[in-house]
């Protein structure tokens, strides 16, 4: 999923601060946490006692997209609700905002979340990891389901460094080498040759991919 | 102190020079909380352990226990100023874990006016204190318990069971008919609207009771047998998805405006874990106060504390049972974070300090007094601050 944290509240009552009649879109795709009607309707309370605390009387109206990335979805969803409104506050990713300023090119478009990467939840530690980050090229299948682009800290195709000590990288000491996990996890797997083939330079152009019509 | 709820003392003791040593309330004691002391061979309590429950002061014999809470006489003033206030004599007694609004225990047990009588545990609810009822003119007696796997106190509701097969044999005895007491069993569960998830997992997550799957495109199902009713699914659903019967969210807000309408300025709206305390049963309580029941601190949801404090509402206090009481696998932590969480981004806004989260147990009714005292204290200086 899209790992996006909520903006500070004072930046966001700055961002409306122009504008009355506000809509709040929640996002019920990939963000986490969630960005759904909830969020929205919190979002919605606070920014009100806040503006009440700033002598502005804002008006909101919330709801919520399928998902804020798919022109069509919320195109439906947002339409409806977009009369009277002076402004749009979306709770998507970056993708959100920007399909929503497109949609609505006359009317300003902000942002409540700031967002991060594309992560992995591990739900029972309560932690959420950036193990790849759409370089457009996989390697995965040569290195054992560990994406050394993302995790090793120099983005090595063809590691390990040599840096690590006791396993640990020599960048950040509380980090794992990723080399080291790759190469355990090929070596259980019986694939060590995996290690011994040559990976040439990525194709960088592949981050430039674009869904043609 | 004007805002007690509680008239403070030891909230459950056993006196020495009634027990008869029976150790009845020792084996009935959910919690082990009575043990026998073998040498001297009087029953002891640790109040530490206790939840009061009031499961053995119901069953003394020599009734030789007392509490602070619902005991017999408080509950025969009670009844005798309601058979008046309700013109009825139909006796309801409900669990406060297992009761619907009253409108739903009209239709459950098809009787239009009645005395409405919640208590935290039916269980309590001495073989006494029903025939005092009987004495005093209440014809019709129904009780309404938690279905006996859904007891937050484990023996409470089965006990109930037991008790009231047995009065109905006796006072059918007497006279009085074959079925004096009615008692149905009731347990409030989880509603899912299917129409509105969005098959996020949340809840699936945080069920401490494995209730909900996610394992079809048709969104979540809930194995109601396993849902225990402590509604942490619901503030955890982003999509408004999930619903708490008789908590419901719209229910829980339509109380709020009222409340803080009859309130006296420093407002402090209390939002309690029903099972942190016990309010009096003549429901009085200071202009200052007002309390709205939750079934576990779990159900607390943003959206009404910030409704509360959109509304006017000077101070919030969320309140927990104490961890080891916790009669839902620790949910009480559960809001803790939440709290937490929700106070950091009030205080973004100017609004810290005007929630308080804690827990608190009925054996310590003088702890729920203190933190009362001391938010109110906070609630009043931001309030002086405000002025200058």
């Amino acid at each position: 999923m899209i790992v996006t944290a909520l903006k500070p509240l004072d930046e966001i009552l700055e961002l409306i601060s122009p504008y009355s009649h506000i809509l709040i879109a929640g996002c019920d795709g990939c963000t986490q946490p969630p960005r759904g009607i909830r969020e929205a309707r919190t979002l919605s309370q606070l920014l009100e006692l806040g503006g009440k605390r700033r002598g502005k009387d804002f008006k909101f109206k919330v709801t919520t997209v399928v998902k804020q990335c798919d022109s069509v979805l919320t195109a439906s969803a947002l339409k409806p609700q977009i009369e009277g409104v002076e402004a749009v506050l979306s709770l998507a990713c970056g993708i959100g905002p920007q399909m929503a300023a497109e949609l609505f090119p006359d009317i300003p478009v902000l942002p409540a979340q700031n967002t991060h990467f594309m992560g992995e939840e591990k739900r029972e530690e309560g932690i959420l990891l950036e193990n790849c980050s759409a370089c457009g090229d996989c390697i995965l299948a040569l290195t054992g389901g560990i994406c050394p682009v993302t995790r090793c800290a120099k983005g090595l195709l063809n590691g390990a460094c040599g840096g690590a000590r006791n396993g640990k990288c020599e960048m950040n000491p509380e980090r794992d080498c990723t080399w080291e996990l790759i190469f355990e996890r090929l070596e259980r797997l019986g694939k060590l040759d995996n290690i011994k083939e040559f990976r040439p330079p990525r194709n960088y152009q592949a981050k430039a991919w674009r869904l043609t019509p | 102190m004007t805002e007690a709820i509680t008239g403070g003392g030891v909230a459950v003791k056993i006196n020495e020079e009634y027990c008869s040593r029976c150790s009845i309330c020792r084996s009935l004691c959910p919690f082990e909380a009575i043990t026998k002391d073998a040498e001297a061979g009087k029953v002891v309590l640790d109040i530490e352990k206790c939840q009061v429950c009031g499961i053995c002061y119901s069953a003394c014999p020599a009734r030789a226990i007392d509490t602070i809470y619902y005991d017999l006489d408080s509950l025969i003033n009670y009844l005798k100023k309601a058979k008046s206030k309700y013109g009825s004599q139909a006796l309801i007694i409900m669990c406060k874990g297992s009761a619907p609004d009253f409108a739903e225990v009209e239709g459950l047990f098809g009787v239009s006016n009645f005395i409405p009588l919640s208590v935290p545990c039916v269980g309590r609810i001495s073989d006494e204190m029903f025939l005092k009822a009987i004495e005093m003119g209440i014809s019709e007696i129904y009780v309404l318990a938690c279905d006996e796997d859904y007891c937050r106190f484990e023996r409470g509701s089965p006990l109930a069971g037991r008790r009231i097969l047995a009065l109905n044999r006796l006072l059918e005895q007497l006279g009085y008919g074959k079925e004096a007491i009615t008692l149905k069993r009731n347990s409030l569960k989880v509603k899912v609207d299917k129409d509105l998830c969005i098959s996020c997992g949340n809840c699936v997550f945080y069920c401490p009771y494995h209730a909900p799957r996610l394992e079809s495109e048709e969104g979540i199902s809930v194995d109601l047998d396993a849902c225990k009713g402590c509604g942490l699914c619901i503030v955890m659903c982003p999509a408004f998805a999930l619903e708490l019967e008789n908590w419901e969210r719209e229910r829980i807000s339509a109380l709020i405006p009222g409340l803080l309408a009859e309130m006296k300025p420093p407002k402090l709206l209390v939002f309690r874990c029903q099972w942190a305390f016990f309010p009096p049963l003549d429901g009085k309580l200071s202009p200052n106060i007002r309390v709205i029941d939750l079934p576990c601190a779990a159900r607390v949801d943003t959206i009404h504390i910030l409704g509360a404090l959109q509304k006017g509402a000077d101070g919030v206090l969320v309140v927990a049972c104490s961890e080891d009481d916790c009669k839902q696998e620790k949910a009480g932590g559960k809001a803790q974070r939440l709290v937490a969480k929700l106070n950091e981004r009030l205080s973004q806004i100017g609004f810290q300090d005007r929630l308080h989260f804690c827990s608190i147990a009925p054996r310590d009714p003088e702890q729920w007094d203190k933190e009362l005292r001391q938010f109110r204290q906070k609630i009043e200086a931001i309030s002086e601050g405000k002025r200058k």
